[in-house]
């Protein structure tokens, strides 16, 4: 084997070559982990905003968009009555009829965005077991309680939605009363109204759907129910179901986040490996001598690869302490909520991985081609 | 018995659609210690006997013993191996290693055995002295002149004591006060350490300094004079 030190000191021989390969190889991670966290953080978001004990009852026909659906307000009190088997507290059942509505709000500063509005009374507490109110308290009429990530959806300063400013709807003035936090769903970028506040305001003398809570109930319990009241014009879907049919409707996000990223890393791919072919070729002749000396072409494809992991592996650490401090802990606004970027397990082993089959596999192509020539040829190359 | 021995020895190979012979039906014996020069014009099959000698290339027939070791039948496995051990191998324009020092490129055919590092140490230290370049251990190539590039590469074939020095125009980049001293390291080497040189070169100069001269054309020898 050659030494360690030979691969090392080949790194420097053309500091633009270097910086051209570490700052490609960083690109390239940089992209692939910043693809996994968004796509993971859109998951998780999603997932964790259902409970498989959690069931929706919409509107017939509605299923796929609660904002869209419209349940009659007399269903809540019939789900009350009529299914057995679910949670209660202190005898209040978990059953919580809502109001769901994606609206502009405009803040004490002027700025107005599109919010994503949820009218409830004090019982929504009861099936929406993430939410913790961190300061205030529960909205009362004329008062709005704001998720801890809100302000990133209407890309104000969180000051502008701190406990006791003032947001306007629909020329209303409504004060934070409460702030609250339901981490890693997407309860938390929302804000929540008191439930006959939000009727009035949107005009409107329906509910969007019921969220109940089953304990001993099951699914088919509550399916059965929307069967034998026909007349309420139901549908039932658990939870966790509905976020994850959500889920798959950013199915094409998802995918225009990786094609980009797969053209750009391809890019940066060919170009790191244009760099290489022109670093290794003017290497031909050293290649030969050193093969002429006694050492095998395993020997010097090896310390080729050692001498490119070096590059790519540093480029890696480059992209981590990149996404470390640019990315880690970044919240990204979408449609329904808000995710959380995180450096996971997952991410980083992925970033370490393209970083080690940048310097392998990568390198193999224009290390063949500098180690292929016959030697009497080779040794003559200039 | 000569240390080399090659017998009815034919290299041919195909370029595009042409058949090219640079040597063909060649026999020669060389003993050991023996300092041997071949020259001839550009295109006379030289370098191609060299870089068969030295292990480099392979022949399409003939027999091409080293030291009663027929190499014609080594596979390329074997003949790295071989080269390792028995070959050193001196370039015109002197092929060092550009990123390490002069010890660490003579060092290179050192790693392939397994000496200790103390033990590696002073056969360089050895070497060093041997082509007088103590004192320039450290120096890269570039900080070199190239007398001292090319005592560096002699230093670097003669360090795993391998019987057989190859040179193909040792002297053919040097001024002629350090290609005289080149050649004068090649003589001391074969006369005072036995080692058998086959050399390459397009100067008479550095032709008188061998022990024979054979000449080549088209691939044959033309005269095989005892000088």
């Amino acid at each position: 084997m050659l030494p360690f030190t030979y691969a090392l000191r080949n790194l420097f021989r053309d500091l633009s070559r270097l910086a051209q390969t570490v700052g490609g190889s960083a690109l390239v991670v940089l992209l692939l982990i910043a693809s996994v966290a968004l796509n993971q953080g859109m998951d998780s978001v999603l997932s964790a905003s259902g409970s498989a004990k959690n069931v929706i009852l919409v509107g017939k026909g509605s299923e796929e968009s609660i904002e869209r659906s419209e349940v009659h307000l007399d269903a809540e009190s019939s789900v009350i009555t009529s299914i057995r088997g679910l949670e209660e507290q202190l005898g209040t059942p978990a059953v919580s009829g809502e109001i769901t509505y994606q609206a502009p709000i405009r803040t004490a500063s002027g700025k107005e965005d599109q919010a994503l509005l949820r009218g409830v009374l004090e019982k929504a507490l009861l099936v929406h077991r993430s939410v913790r109110l961190l300061e205030g308290h529960f909205p009362a009429p004329g008062e709005v309680m704001v998720g801890k990530l809100a302000h990133r959806n209407l890309g104000v300063d969180a000051s502008e939605l701190a406990l006791g400013q003032r947001i306007y709807f629909e020329n209303e003035a409504l004060n934070v009363s409460g702030i609250f936090t339901a981490p890693g769903t997407v309860l938390e970028s929302e804000i929540w109204f008191d439930r006959n506040d939000l009727a009035s305001l949107t005009q409107r003398d329906t509910l969007s759907a019921i969220t109940l809570r089953m304990d001993n109930a099951e699914f088919d319990d509550v399916h059965v129910f929307t069967l034998q009241r026909n007349d309420l014009e139901l549908a039932a879907i658990r939870e966790d179901v509905y976020y994850s049919k959500l889920g798959a409707f950013y199915q094409p996000i998802k995918v225009m986040i990786w094609v980009t990223a797969a053209l750009v890393s391809a890019g940066a791919i060919f170009g790191g490996l244009n760099t290489l072919y022109a670093a290794f070729a003017s290497r031909i002749r050293e290649m030969a001598t050193l093969q002429s000396i006694g050492y095998t072409r395993g020997a010097l494809l090896v310390s080729l690869i050692q001498e490119s992991l070096l590059a790519t592996l540093t480029g890696t650490l480059l992209a981590f302490l990149i996404a470390y401090f640019l990315l880690d802990g970044r919240t990204v606004p979408f449609s329904v909520g808000t995710f959380t970027l995180i450096l996971t397990p997952q991410v980083i082993l992925t970033g370490l991985a393209a970083g080690i089959l940048l310097g392998t596999i990568g390198t193999l192509p224009p290390a063949i081609r500098c180690l292929s020539p016959s030697l009497p040829k080779a040794l003559r190359s200039s | 018995m000569a240390f080399i021995s090659i017998r009815s020895l034919t290299k041919s190979y195909t370029k595009g659609k042409t058949s090219v012979t640079p040597l063909e039906n060649l026999s020669l014996d060389v003993p050991q210690g023996e300092f041997l020069a071949l020259m001839g014009p550009s295109g006379s099959g030289k370098t191609t006997l060299l870089n068969l000698i030295a292990g480099i290339d392979t022949p399409s027939s003939g027999q091409l013993e080293i030291n009663g070791r027929n190499i014609a039948d080594l596979s390329q496995r074997q003949l790295t191996q071989w080269r390792a051990t028995h070959v050193g191998y001196i370039f015109q324009l002197y092929h060092l290693v550009p990123v390490l020092s002069a010890y660490e490129n003579i060092e290179l055919p050192l790693l392939l055995g397994k000496l200790t590092k103390a033990e590696r140490r002073m056969k360089i230290q050895a070497a060093l002295d041997l082509v007088d370049l103590s004192d320039r251990a450290h120096h890269r190539p570039a900080e070199l002149s190239g007398g001292q590039e090319q005592r560096v590469a002699i230093a670097r074939a003669i360090v795993h004591h391998p019987e057989l020095l190859v040179a193909d125009e040792p002297t053919g980049d040097l001024d002629r006060d350090s290609a005289d001293s080149i050649l004068t390291l090649l003589q001391q080497l074969a006369t005072e350490h036995g080692k058998t040189i086959v050399m390459v070169t397009h100067d008479p100069k550095a032709a008188q300094a061998a022990h024979r001269t054979l000449h080549l054309e088209k691939g044959q020898l033309i005269n095989n004079p005892r000088q």
